[in-house]
């Protein structure tokens, strides 16, 4: 029917495929201007690859955008942006060798004399854009390099709203942010001056709360394009994975508590205080904290990426201080990192090379490995995280975000070790994984092992944690045990609420 | 989450992200240019120590004039480096205008300055050549520019199958002279070079070079063309071995082809002690210019010093790894003290 004339963005039929892979088949969706559109999807339904077609990285192979009616086909971001198009990605991009404001003026910075380029007076205008969108307090003239992941994230969202003058897509906005409420804004504000935005979360409640329509992405097809009041979760999540499942959250009962597998004595860093916890072996300890409240330091420092200031760590009843991750290794602690991207993956071995790593040694037949080799070796720990045999062989970097993880998952728990740190597990991944990776938790710990996990999402370590820790500001400010684990008492802690501190339900000895 | 609970998580925002500005020396220093300019000086002061007329005009002279070829095209190279790519096609393409100019002389000051044009011009096109199969073809630098760089060696050899020809008195004589008795005319055009280099920095494509040695993907999602910008580096880069090879028939006044040879490691050497990244994104020409003139230097303070020359390679091997070593080591301790 003719959609051409809407005010918004319509696509009718793109269709794109990298080879063999079809990536998008007949995808249609129309972003009404002045609405908050939710894209929702499993890992792998073609979300990204909508987003480049949108942002003009990519080019559908078939099908027609029009935008406010006129026939929108861009070919590079920058004609995209021209359009009005803009785009914040969610591998964030901007470039580790510049300022603040460089990043969001490029590429073109403001000139001064001569027509050379004035560092003054790009910072000028950055600063004008970073007040303009609430962002005040990041100084243009920083680093990116400097910037924590959180403050990234906005400013890789300030530039796409400094550009997108009719369409803006948001693509995880909210992977790297504790706090909503200043990207909420900004989204209603946007939407308020009839931009129309295209919001991609795995994050429901989010959705909820901004967009009034949502589409479905299955498959690289899209299903269907339903109202967020009228459809349940469980209709939500039926249309992304194509057949109904979940049940409400079942806490596992409390397992008995072993012996203390790691035990962690005022363990102090530069960013972290005076930390002091146990953890059992069979026991899965969440720690939940807003951002840059030290648990990248706490975990890190365990593995000897980070500097220790003092305290003591004991791993099964040994000492344990590595200077290096194989150290750690060595004595019985492997950590799943925070980025899969930059610090997990090697993107051009298979699957199975990146699985069997850390093992390399046991692979090797008197000194040499084949790929078929690796493919035994990784099989089994790539079936404790229900990772499909045919995936194994594929360069790792062209799978999915979420079988990546999991094979980042299957590769920690394939070194051996008894004690697993787990940074954000299920950052930007899908339910469908959450649920395996939860599942592989579970079954790690049924078999003894012992798991420190950080979750930036609440309802899982609602969901998944026998305890919980609140850090804030570098130190432990509350504890909670079984039942005690409740969404509301915990955000309270996550913010430093003085009514909400609360110590171990067990008090440890006195040190 | 409920809707009140998302309010109550929002309050407090997160800590104020780290207010603390690299210092601009420390990046300075850190980034190798710094360390090299020392070195240099430190050289200096040794050369003097051993040899008396270290100080006078004369000798500085000779030094310029030595270390411009070098100096110049370590300059090239920079722009490629920086772009994370590599270069060899600077041999070839020194070893080509020079036995062009030998064979085609051009007299006076003009024919001079038609000569430098032709160089350019070739290097030129050596340059597009680079860039288009590396920047549009998709082909790795260092594979694509070995080819060029083994033809344009071919084409040399073609041209002057031996060392001669014939280089006017104008090229060899005033421009290895001095300029009112002290300035050395080569030092003035490595120094025109150096202040060409300044202005590019200060230029879109300036930052996208850094940008896209940095981080491609980045750059292309910030609305850099990664193309064209590696494209242009390669071309930048192929006029600039020209002067090279215009600086390189000056100072030998003769005509060889494979007068270019020696240079290919050697550029890269000077590339890497002037604190560039070979890895890309990070360093710049002034350094590489100081690098190459280190290592000149170098060898006339082993000279001076008494050093048979069989070990000048030895010992230009060893400050190389050194100054490469010091200086991660210089900049891990400054952003230790930053964390």
């Amino acid at each position: 029917m003719g959609s051409a004339g809407r005010p918004g963005l319509t696509v009718e039929g793109a269709t794109k495929s990298y080879g063999a892979t079809v990536a998008l088949e007949h995808v249609s969706l129309h972003l009404a201007a002045g609405e908050v559109h939710a894209l929702l999807g499993e890992n792998g339904a073609g979300k990204s690859t909508l987003v480049k077609i949108l942002s003009g990285v990519v080019q559908p192979d078939t099908g027609a955008m029009t935008l406010d009616g006129a026939p929108y086909r861009p070919h590079t971001i920058l004609q995209a942006r021209a359009a009005g198009v803009a785009t914040a990605f969610q591998e964030l991009s901007l470039p580790a060798n510049l300022t603040v404001a460089e990043s969001l003026l490029m590429p073109r910075l403001s000139k001064g004399a001569g027509g050379l380029i004035s560092a003054r007076k790009t910072e000028r205008t950055a600063a004008a854009i970073l007040r303009r969108h609430g962002l005040a307090s990041i100084d243009p003239g920083q680093a990116i390099d400097d910037l924590p992941l959180a403050e990234r994230q906005r400013l890789e969202i300030v530039r796409a709203l400094h550009h997108a003058s009719k369409v803006l897509v948001l693509d995880e906005p909210t992977a790297a942010l504790a706090e909503v409420d200043w990207l909420f804004d900004r989204i209603r504000d946007a939407a308020q001056a009839g931009i129309a935005i295209l919001y991609i979360s795995h994050r429901l409640a989010e959705v909820r709360s901004l967009c009034k329509l949502a589409t479905v992405l299955r498959n690289g097809q899209s299903v269907a394009t339903v109202a967020v009041d009228g459809a349940s979760d469980d209709r939500i999540f039926e249309l992304m994975v194509g057949h109904g499942k979940r049940a409400g959250i079942q806490r596992r009962p409390a397992a008995p508590r072993g012996a203390a597998r790691l035990e962690v004595r005022n363990l102090a860093t530069a960013r972290l205080g005076d930390v002091s916890f146990q953890v059992a072996a069979g026991e899965i300890l969440g720690v939940a904290a807003l951002d840059g409240q030290g648990q990248r330091s706490l975990f890190y420092s365990l593995v000897g990426l980070e500097a220790r200031s003092g305290g003591t760590v004991t791993v099964a009843g040994r000492d344990s201080s590595p200077t290096r991750p194989e150290g750690a290794l060595k004595d019985g602690l492997a950590l799943l990192p925070e980025e899969r991207k930059t610090e997990g993956i090697l993107t051009s071995l298979s699957a199975a090379g990146n699985i069997v790593l850390p093992i390399m040694p046991q692979v090797s037949r008197s000194g040499f490995v084949w790929p078929s080799l690796e493919r035994q070796a990784a099989a089994e720990p790539a079936r404790a995280v229900d990772m499909s045999p045919r995936y194994l062989e594929f360069r790792i970097g062209d799978l999915s975000g979420g079988n990546q993880q999991k094979a980042l998952l299957a590769r920690t728990m394939a070194t051996g070790a008894k004690t697993l740190l787990l940074y954000d597990p299920t950052r930007g991944v899908d339910v469908g994984t959450k649920e395996t990776i939860y599942a592989a938790i579970r079954v790690f710990t049924e078999g003894g092992g012992a798991v420190l996990i950080y979750s930036s999402e609440l309802p899982e370590l609602v969901r998944i944690a026998d305890r919980c820790l609140v850090l804030y500001g570098g130190s432990i400010f509350a504890e909670f045990e079984g039942d005690d684990i409740d969404e509301r008492a915990m955000v309270a802690a996550l913010t430093g609420h003085p009514g909400a501190a609360r110590g171990p339900a067990s008090p440890e000895p006195a040190s | 989450m409920s809707a009140d609970v998302t309010a109550l998580a929002s309050r407090p925002a997160d800590p104020p992200a780290s207010a603390a500005r690299r210092p601009r020396w420390g990046r300075r220093l850190a980034n190798g240019a710094g360390i090299v300019t020392l070195l240099y000086l430190i050289l200096y002061a040794l050369y003097g120590l051993w040899d008396r007329g270290a100080f006078s005009a004369y000798a500085f002279t000779n030094l310029v004039n030595n270390a411009a070829p070098l100096a110049i095209a370590a300059a090239g190279e920079t722009l490629v480096v920086l772009s994370r790519g590599f270069d060899l096609s600077v041999a070839g393409v020194m070893s080509l205008t020079n036995v062009v100019m030998a064979t085609y002389p051009m007299e006076g000051p003009q024919g001079a300055l038609l000569s430098l044009l032709m160089c350019m011009a070739i290097g030129g096109v050596v340059g597009c050549v680079n860039g288009a199969a590396v920047a549009y073809l998709r082909l790795q630098s260092i594979a694509a520019t070995l080819g060029t760089m083994i033809i344009c060696r071919g084409l040399s050899l073609v041209i002057l199958d031996a060392p001669g020809g014939t280089v006017t008195d104008f090229v060899s004589n005033t421009l290895t002279d001095q300029l009112f008795g002290v300035i050395p005319v080569s030092g003035l055009i490595v120094a025109a070079l150096a202040g060409l280099w300044g202005l590019v920095r200060r230029t879109d494509f300036g930052v996208a070079l850094y940008t896209v040695g940095t981080d491609e993907t980045a750059a292309a999602l910030s609305g850099v063309s990664v193309a064209r910008t590696r494209f242009l580096a390669f071309v930048g880069a192929g006029l600039v071995y020209g002067v090279a090879g215009f600086m390189l028939t000056a100072q030998t006044a003769t005509g060889n082809p494979n007068g270019g040879n020696p240079f290919l490691m050697l550029t890269f050497a000077a590339v890497a002690l002037g604190g560039t990244s070979l890895s890309g994104g990070r360093g710049g020409m002034i350094g590489s210019i100081v690098g190459a003139a280190t290592l000149m230097l170098l060898q006339k303070v082993l000279f001076s010093g008494g050093v048979s020359s069989f070990y000048t390679g030895i010992f230009q091997g060893v400050v190389l790894v050194v100054a490469i070593v010091f200086s991660r080591a210089l900049s891990r301790l400054l952003d230790g003290r930053r964390r």
